[in-house]
């Protein structure tokens, strides 16, 4: 048993250092910083403008800003971890004809997944930190990191962690099916920006849509990110919970997208041996 | 935990016997093992069967070739038998495990390369691509490293190693691919047609290394799929020669060559002319004929039932106006099996 986890981890090491040479170490490390940075920063600094426009600023509606920020800082995570699963799966079998290999190897196929996108959820997770920093410095949130719930915070990041990753597993293994998949990343991570509320409160969203929202835990997931770093001084999304409430919410959601994941998986990669989708000549 | 997990594994084994997951007991030397093996792909076109009723027994210590034309079902066959495809019916035991039921333990037993592709990481080095995936197959890393630089070193890829793999040639890089299949010490490995578009000198190291690797462990099995008939005959213990999903025949070439033996195999080089392939096979006698241009003349291969048939054959080229310009008679080869057995020669199936 020992063994066999300590071989997986080496495993998985070498996945990890295989995405960060092939997905995010593009040849020069300070383009790969300017983009983990840039990008996010600007996406902050446009809604804030945005918002300044729309709102004039006025004081009330102060925690709004807050609660735009906080959302989008978390969102790159799910942005590039959503995207970076899709595109290192239909990589390496398009491009670089290795999936097969990958595959058929005795570490687990999720592991090594994982593993290929570690590095871009770590530049992700810096992301984070640098859009809170442009928040708390440039935009004056009133971000005080000594004031900041880090357990709930934790708690909460962990468990929205899991949940990310038990989607993007089962979902780019699904982009296997098609030949012209390149690029669904980015578009699915796109669409759960709107389910999430990180821009706006999922109560704005249509009825049956709101309903479909509030299923998810990336909505709860936000919402105590966003108490746990300002308390009372965000807009709430969920104002008649209690942050007890808004968890256990969390931990439900997330247990139920970890097991509807893994069945989802166990149909997908059987149905992908069935039909021979992982070494399938595509469009690339 | 170690010593628990060897204690269980006997009582695994026994209980996926009693249910039925093992072959046939008396095939607990046997490296690959399938029983009507079926594959059907569909598409929105067509159909077509891959494999048709494929029962295959491949011996620990062999290395068995898998010869057949293009779309033969060869790629097929190791694709299911590497876990990668399901059958759509049948059954495959490799190294006794089920390739459906027994995936994840099999994947520690086996590995894979195919030929004629261009697999892999250009950003990475030789070296760093295969110990990463020395690491997917849980080995040491130092060992992995050690290992890596024997074979690349007999591979004449010494150099090589430290070059980003888009510096590198496709005959080199189908070497680096097969480091990669016999770095992990298979217990069976699987070659999809390794030396396809290689110079001679290319396949001659290929081949000479598998025959290598083999000896150094007598319990190591190669599973090897070729269309080239000499790569068959000379490397391989035993062949069989698959056509349109069936396996047409099965031995060791020169049981294989022996089934033509009692035939006459003249080979009948004529300038070009009328088409003359017909009327050839329809003469009594001429048990099979093949055809192929090269240099501006046919060369026509002949599998005659005794000498008697030849002034026969003589007649109808004179009758058809064609001028001979050579005729040998020679020792058969498996591509005469192969014609006699399928009617047709590998290059005429491959047109379809
Ligand atoms: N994914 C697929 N979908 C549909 N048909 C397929 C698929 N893969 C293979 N086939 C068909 O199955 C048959 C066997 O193909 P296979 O690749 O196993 O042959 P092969 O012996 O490896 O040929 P080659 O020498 O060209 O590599 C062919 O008729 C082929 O067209
Ligand atoms: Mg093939």
């Amino acid at each position: 048993m020992g063994v066999a986890v300590a071989r997986q981890l080496s495993g998985y090491r070498a996945a990890v250092l295989l995405g960060w040479a092939v997905s995010s170490n593009w040849t020069r490390p300070i383009l790969f910083i300017a983009y983990s940075l840039l990008r996010p920063v600007s996406m902050a600094l446009i809604l804030a403008v945005m918002y300044t426009v729309i709102t004039g600023n006025a004081a009330a509606t102060r925690p709004y800003l807050a609660f735009l920020i906080i959302g989008t800082a978390f969102w790159s995570f799910i942005q590039e971890g959503v995207s970076e699963f899709a595109n290192g799966i239909l990589e390496d079998r398009g491009r670089y004809h290795i999936l097969k290999y990958a595959y058929i190897a005795p570490l687990g196929f999720p592991i090594y997944l994982v593993g290929r996108a570690t590095s871009k959820l770590a530049s992700a997770a810096a992301s984070v930190v640098i859009v809170l920093l442009v928040g708390a410095f440039a935009l004056h949130l009133g971000i005080n990191p000594l004031q900041i719930d880090y357990p709930l915070l934790v708690a909460a990041c962990l468990l929205a962690f899991v949940s990310v990753i038990a989607f993007a597993i089962t979902f780019s293994t699904m982009l296997l099916a098609g030949r012209d998949t390149n690029g669904y990343g980015d578009i699915i991570a796109q669409f759960l920006y709107l389910f999430s509320g990180a821009i706006f409160p999922i109560s704005v969203l249509p009825g049956p849509i709101a309903w479909i929202a509030s299923l998810s835990p990336l909505p709860y997931w936000l919402e105590l990110c966003r108490r746990a770093i300002l308390h009372a001084r965000v807009y709430q999304m969920f104002p008649n919970m209690s942050d007890g409430e808004v968890l256990l919410r969390l931990v439900v959601a997330t247990a139920g997208t970890v097991l509807l994941g893994y069945i989802l998986f166990r149909f997908t990669d059987r149905r992908a041996r069935r039909l021979g989708h992982i070494d399938m000549e595509v469009n690339w | 935990m170690k010593v628990f997990f060897h204690a269980l594994s006997p009582t695994l084994e026994s209980l996926s016997a009693v249910s039925g997951s093992h072959p046939s007991s008396n095939s607990s030397r046997l490296a690959v093992e399938t029983r009507r093996l079926t594959r059907v792909y569909k598409t929105r076109r067509e159909t077509t069967t891959a494999l048709h009723d494929v029962d295959l027994e491949v011996e620990q210590g062999e290395l068995f070739g898998v010869l057949g034309p293009n779309g033969a079902g060869k790629t097929t066959l190791i694709k299911i038998l590497v876990t990668l495809l399901l059958p759509t019916s049948g059954e495959a035991f490799v190294d006794s495990l089920d390739v459906v039921r027994d995936y994840k333990r099999l994947r520690n037993r086996i590995a894979m390369v195919s030929g004629g592709e261009q697999a892999g990481y250009g950003v990475l080095k030789v070296r760093e691509q295969l110990w990463m995936f020395s690491q997917f197959y849980g080995m040491d890393s130092k060992a992995a490293r050690r290992r890596i630089d024997e074979l690349l070193d007999r591979l004449g890829l010494a150099e090589a190693g430290n070059k980003e793999i888009t510096s590198l040639s496709s005959g080199m890089r189908q070497k680096m691919n097969l480091v990669r299949g016999l770095m992990t010490d298979p217990r069976v490995l699987f070659l999809d047609e390794p030396t396809v578009a290689l110079d001679v000198g290319a396949a001659r190291d290929v081949r000479s290394e598998v025959q290598r690797w083999m000896a150094e462990d007598p319990t190591r099995t190669v599973i090897l799929t070729t269309h080239y008939m000499q790569e068959a005959d000379e490397l391989c213990d035993r062949v069989a020669i698959v056509n349109r999903g069936r396996i047409v025949a099965e031995g060791a070439p020169r049981t294989l060559k022996a089934s033509v033996d009692e035939d006459v195999i003249v080979d009948l080089q004529l300038d070009p002319g009328t088409p003359l392939l017909d009327r050839l096979r329809a003469i009594e006698g001429v048990g099979a004929a093949s055809v192929r241009e090269e240099d501006g003349v046919d060369r026509f291969s002949l599998l005659l039932a005794d000498d008697a048939v030849l002034p026969r054959v003589m007649t109808t080229v004179e009758g058809a106006g064609r001028r001979v310009s050579g005729l040998v008679r020679r020792q058969p080869t498996l591509e005469d099996a192969f014609v006699k057995l399928v009617g047709r020669s590998m290059t005429e199936e491959e047109a379809g």
